[in-house]
């Protein structure tokens, strides 16, 4: 057989470096390419992840036993000797990035499965890797000094799940700036500056929307084949919103990143929502980072742990300083009261009178007032029963009643503010979150004070959080700092009891319970019509938004569908659902690959179960998804 | 008590109405009961005392050094505490309100006194949490009959739910609900299955006309039995009335089941009745989970125009009657938005007319499952709810106390309150119950009766081949590859026929039970509870209303019933703080 020489480029010798020329027979297989290669580079190294890539078509010679023939190889072929892992700058949901060895021979599938092992990230078949939006560096060099979390040396295993150390995965625990490399991805970060958020990249419209999704990398083709090089910049983000069996027990990557992604589409304005639910996404936030920055490891805890803790606290607090006799145990016992003197004002049609002094007395879940103290054993003036919502509202079977309490200062109006709001609950002043509710209100209207004084321009303690870095840009125009906060603050109450894990979890239902969730768009262009629409792909279903109107026009189920197809020359898909219903168009923002992808993957998330639970099945995915390679 | 026969001369409604349910004696009211009401009552009450005594001694027993040595506490020294028997409203005697509180002497190192003293002020505290109100609430059927019963403020719709199927005998089917109606507003709304019952009627006024209804309601659970016409009410009658059980399956699956419950996307122009006055408007509203909102003028439907009508906390939905007649409604089909406590008109209720009773009962089932969701969502104030509907009176208490001693023991303990609640709760609706979020567990709920068979799920070779690869084919033809049915369906078996549809809740004899109720009145409010020391003792504290409706408290001890705990413990018992009390 003849003998030709090949020449091949060894990556690991340099850019420059002249590529190595080996003498082949055509029934060499690549081991044996390899094995000569290695010889003659004389380098000892672990080459075991060494692959050859073939330039011009763009492919991988991973099949060892394979003939040089076999593979169609000649001797013009360009060969390149390289690691199959690379290094990868991956942004995270959070907004971090991180960099770490990720496979660039395997389907992108498999390649998050393996990114998402590092990061001890349960079911990486909800992700993917998207291309970034290109910032805009004009000004901005200082990117260059961001920091970087590196995962690079980080052992390459096969296992298919990491032992855990501590609960997190054993490399992590290698050392302190792994430590701290684990803490970024399982630790919510402290909402961003708002100047940060105003600066990012916000998709305007719909169609922009669109065009993000038109990022999204091909999950059945390798990086390589993607023109995506060792360093580059890829997102790591959730693709499929079909969240599979959440655990908070073994998911505080997964639900951090998770919370992270949602928060930054809310705040960058990627989903819409009403002001009352930014407004609660807001508490929420400020929730989240208080209780995260408070207690660093946690997640693991739980509600009922947490409210017997501070239960107890709360009383150990009231004992102390106490004499432990009985007589004094059993007035600590009777329900703590508040007496005041405070300005009563009563908001009736035609009164013009101010503000009324009264001698105000709070107990068990009711407001009574008196003309003054000495009067406060006989008949009060006025008694308010409070089981309501809101401080000013006091709802009586005839309706409701507004009464104004005006207060001297700030202590004063947490402690009653507090009262009121427990009393809504039906709860008396000796319920054990009474303390921590005046707690969470004085912090809050330090929040404000802040704000208003200096206007959120340095955010030096943790206090001072900005409460336009919990609303998207939108409110920033709408609002002014000082308006936000009490709304956000009335929002807070509601949630400010809730554990870590509760605040996470129902930010993302209520992130998930918002009409737009999940939805990701494309512009489309219908058979037969001339105008561009957008088709939402949403988890169970497919939408068709007239553009014009930004109305949805027409939904069709998944599980009425019958089938579908794609034809990859002219980038038309055609689905046929049940009752002979057939919808054809050509994609306009996104490649049709990238459509049929999220069509067979949404299938596929709906068929995993729980009686297979761990084993993902990959093989089901590229049969649902992936188009040429999968024959 | 369920061979009580039906009570021969129908109670007169408006009689009953008449009493007030925060009567003042007790004497008085319990002989406007009738005759075999009374004697239900006295069963009910007999049977009551008697089992949470047992299960306070039960209780007590289980209370050992073991359970001590093991949470590596102080060893018994301290509080100690005896156990009255829970005052009996028989014979309408004036109770003297009680309160029995033993204490040990202080010990003479004063750091474990104090450690003493924080173990009774929690256990205390707790006592205090748990006090129990009971009513005795008349229940209206169909047919103008009346059943009476007592509802302790820890148990919930359901639970009052079975002793109605115990006493009337119906078919327990899953439509039976309890209603309250608002007479002066006309107003009616049936109570969820997870909902509290004594916490809605302590809001009627006290000569209110209000009652509790049982009764039949067929949209309770329709959502579950026809979830198309509220998840896909957009499209046409024809394809929501040929939906396919699989279709419904999924569906359900798909709201229910996922991370988060999905409320229907309810969207339609319906009349709102404006404030204050007697015309109404149309406007174009909107269902979201956060609250119903809607379309300002000129403005788009996109979520950031939209302006909030309502949010849920602390609201009610329910029917209107007679709107028409009564508001000058565009038709009869209203719904009322308000707040539990009111009880008459006011300007702060909400009115909303639709065109039909399907657009009525779309929206209001829709807002039920918003509601609902609220309710689902993590709680914190697990400690003044029940923890556990069907467990005796104090478990709850004692759980709560165990867990945290003893955080280990229990470890399904850590979950958030809700999820107990749901994973005790009984049959029916718990497919709604337990739908709770980031449960794995409770992840699958709607458990139909099926056969087994079906659950099978077919290999994964049955599913679509992929798209071909059209670069082999001429360009212009599209390629038809038969796709088989999504792979989802494959998971879900058959829905059963209809009717059992929903599991039906636990089995009775069928009787037909018609009827309605009212709400008697509030017999005596107890507060009963108990709470554990750390040193293992038991304390509890009876406290009971007096006429005046003032609390006052008495230390005595009945005699014999003395006991001690632990070793070495000073019993004293405390009969000088009855000015002290602050209650």
């Amino acid at each position: 057989m003849a003998v030709w020489d090949l020449s091949v480029i060894v990556e690991d010798l340099g850019e420059d470096a002249p590529a190595i020329s080996l003498s082949v027979t055509s029934d060499l297989h690549v081991g044996g390419v390899i094995l000569k290669l290695v010889e003659k580079t004389q380098i000892q190294q672990d080459w075991s992840d060494h692959a050859l890539w073939w330039e011009q078509k763009q492919k991988w010679l991973l099949r060892t036993a394979w003939a040089l023939e076999k593979y169609g190889i000649h001797a013009d072929a360009r060969l390149v000797f390289m690691p199959q892992h690379k290094p990868l700058k991956l942004g995270l949901p959070n907004g971090k990035t991180l960099r770490l060895r990720a496979s660039f021979s395997s389907p992108v599938f498999q390649t998050v499965i393996g990114i998402c092992r590092v990061i001890n990230l349960r079911h990486p078949e909800e992700l993917s890797l998207l291309r970034p939006i290109e910032e805009k560096k004009k000004k901005k060099d200082k990117d260059i000094s961001e920091e970087l979390y590196d995962l690079t040396q980080v052992p390459l295993t096969s296992a298919s799940r990491p032992c855990l150390y501590n609960g997190m995965p054993a490399h992590f625990a290698d050392s302190a700036q792994m430590e701290a490399v684990y803490k970024m991805l399982s630790v919510t970060q402290p909402p961003p500056a708002h100047e940060v958020v105003a600066k990012q990249y916000r998709p305007a419209s719909v169609v922009d929307k669109a065009h993000i999704h038109g990022r999204w990398l091909d999950s059945s083709r390798c990086l390589m084949q993607q023109g995506i090089q060792g360093n580059d910049r890829l997102w790591l983000r959730f693709k499929y919103y079909s969240f599979y069996d959440i655990e908070p027990k073994y998911d505080v990557v997964r639900l951090t990143q998770l919370y992270e992604q949602a928060r930054w589409a809310l705040l960058l304005e990627d989903i819409d929502c009403t002001e009352e639910e930014m407004m609660l996404f807001g508490a929420l936030q400020y929730h989240i980072n208080k209780v995260a920055q408070s207690e660093p490891q946690l997640l693991t805890s739980t509600a009922a742990m947490d409210d017997l803790e501070s239960a107890l606290q709360s009383l150990e607090v009231k004992l102390e300083g106490e004499s432990t006799s009985a007589s004094d145990m059993l007035d600590t016992m009777s329900a703590p009261e508040l007496n005041d003197y405070l300005k009563i004002f009563r908001p009736k049609r035609l009164t013009l009178k101010g503000y009324k002094l009264y001698w105000v007395k709070f107990q068990d879940t009711s407001i009574s007032c008196f003309k003054s103290k000495e009067e406060c054993f006989g008949e009060p003036v006025q008694q308010i029963n409070l089981k309501v919502p809101h401080q000013a509202v006091n709802p009586s079977s005839e309706g409701m009643n507004e009464v104004y309490l005006r207060c001297e200062d700030e202590q004063q109006y947490a402690q009653w503010m507090a009262a009121c709001r427990l009393a809504s609950k039906g709860k008396s002043l000796a319920d054990s979150s009474y303390q921590s509710e005046i707690q969470s209100i004085c912090s809050f209207l330090a929040m404000q004070k802040t704000n208003s004084g200096s206007h959120g321009k340095s955010a030096e303690a943790d206090e001072s959080i900005n409460t336009y870095s919990l609303v998207s840009p939108r409110y920033h125009k709408k609002y002014k700092a000082k308006q936000l906060t009490p709304r956000i603050l009335d929002a807070y109450q509601n949630v400010s009891l809730l554990s870590l894990t509760d605040a996470i979890m129902r930010f993302l239902q209520i992130w998930q319970s918002l009409p737009d969730f999940g939805l990701a768009y494309v512009v489309v262009r219908f058979k037969g019509s001339r105008k561009d629409e957008v088709i939402g792909i949403a988890p169970s279903k497919l939408i068709r938004i007239d553009l014009g109107v930004g109305d949805v026009v027409k939904s069709w189920r998944y599980n009425n569908m019958k089938q579908w197809n794609v034809n990859w020359d002219i980038k038309q898909m055609a689905i046929e659902f049940e009752g002979n219903v057939n919808i054809a168009f050509s994609c306009v923002t996104a490649d049709c690959k990238i459509v049929h992808e999220f069509i067979g993957g949404y299938i596929f998330m709906s068929t995993r179960s729980h009686n297979k639970s761990n084993t993902l099945n990959e093989e089901l995915f590229h049969k649902l998804t992936g188009g040429h390679e999968a024959l | 008590e369920n061979t009580e026969p039906p009570p021969p001369a129908l109670p007169s409604a408006h009689k009953e109405i008449n009493l007030s349910i925060g009567f003042t004696d007790l004497n008085e009211s319990l002989n406007e009961l009738e005759d075999n009401d009374l004697d239900a009552l006295m069963n009910d009450l007999i049977a009551d005392l008697n089992a949470s005594e047992v299960k306070l001694a039960a209780e007590i027993e289980g209370l050992g050094p073991p359970s001590a040595t093991k949470l590596d506490l102080p060893a018994p020294k301290g509080p100690v505490s005896e156990l009255p028997s829970p005052p009996s409203p028989r014979g309408g005697t004036q109770q003297k309100p009680r309160l029995l509180l033993l204490h040990s002497t202080p010990s003479p190192d004063e750091i474990e006194a104090q450690i003493k003293a924080e173990k009774i002020k929690l256990a205390l505290e707790k006592l205090k949490e748990a006090k129990v109100k009971k009513l005795v609430v008349k229940v209206m059927m169909d047919d103008g009959s009346a059943k009476t019963l007592m509802v302790d403020e820890r148990q919930n719709v359901r639970e009052v739910m079975e002793n109605m199927f115990e006493k009337t005998h119906c078919d327990c089917n899953v439509n039976w609900s309890l209603c309250e109606t608002n007479h002066e507003l006309q107003l009616e709304r049936f109570f969820e299955d997870h909902e509290n019952m004594v916490e809605p009627l302590l809001a009627w006024t006290r000569d209110t006309e209000n009652q509790v209804l049982f009764k039949e309601m067929p949209e309770k659970y329709e959502v579950f039995k026809n979830p198309q016409n509220f998840y896909l009410w957009k499209k046409d009658r024809k394809t929501l009335r040929d939906m396919k059980d699989k279709d419904k399956e999924i569906l359900i699956k798909e709201n229910f089941c996922g991370t988060s419950t999905i409320v229907p996307d309810l969207e339609g122009v319906l009349h709102l009745k404006e404030d204050g006055k007697k015309s109404w408007k149309q406007r174009l509203f909107q269902l979201r989970a956060s609250g119903i909102y809607y379309v300002p003028k000129g403005k788009t439907k996109s979520s950031r125009d939209l302006v909030c009508f309502v949010q849920f906390d602390n609201v009610n939905v329910y029917y209107g009657q007679d709107c028409k007649s009564k508001y000058k409604a565009p038709t009869d089909f209203c719904f009322v938005l308000k707040h539990p406590q009111i009880q008459k008109e006011s300007q702060y209720i909400k009115y909303v007319c639709c065109d039909d009773e399907t657009t009525m009962k779309l929206w209001v089932t829709g807002i039920r499952i918003a509601k609902f969701l609220s309710f689902c969502r993590p709680r914190t104030s697990k400690v003044s709810r029940p923890l556990l509907p069907s467990s005796p009176p104090h478990s709850g208490h004692a759980f709560l106390l165990r867990h945290h001693w003893a955080p280990n023991i229990l470890p399904s303990a850590s979950s958030s309150g809700c999820q107990e609640r749901c994973q005790t709760a009984p049959k029916a609706p718990e497919a709604i119950v337990s739908s709770i979020p980031h449960t794995s567990r409770l992840r699958r709920p709607l458990t139909f009766p099926t056969p087994s068979t079906t659950q099978r799920r077919a290999p994964p070779d049955f599913l679509p081949p992929p798209p071909p690869a059209a670069s082999f084919l001429p360009s212009s033809s599209l390629n038809s590859m038969p796709l088989p049915p999504p792979p989802a369906a494959l998971d879900l078996p058959p829905p059963p026929p209809d009717p059992e549809f929903l599991p039906p809740p636990p089995p009775m004899q069928a009787y037909a039970g018609t009827g309605c109720l009212h709400l008697l009145r509030r017999l005596h409010q107890a507060h009963v509870g108990t709470g554990r020391s750390k040193a293992g003792g038991a304390l509890l504290w009876v406290l009971e209303e007096d006429s005046t409706g003032a609390t006052k408290e008495d230390y005595t001890v009945p005699p014999g019933r003395r006991r001690r705990w632990g070793r070495g413990l000073n019993v004293r018992t405390d009969a000088c703080h009855e000015e002290k009390a602050g209650w």
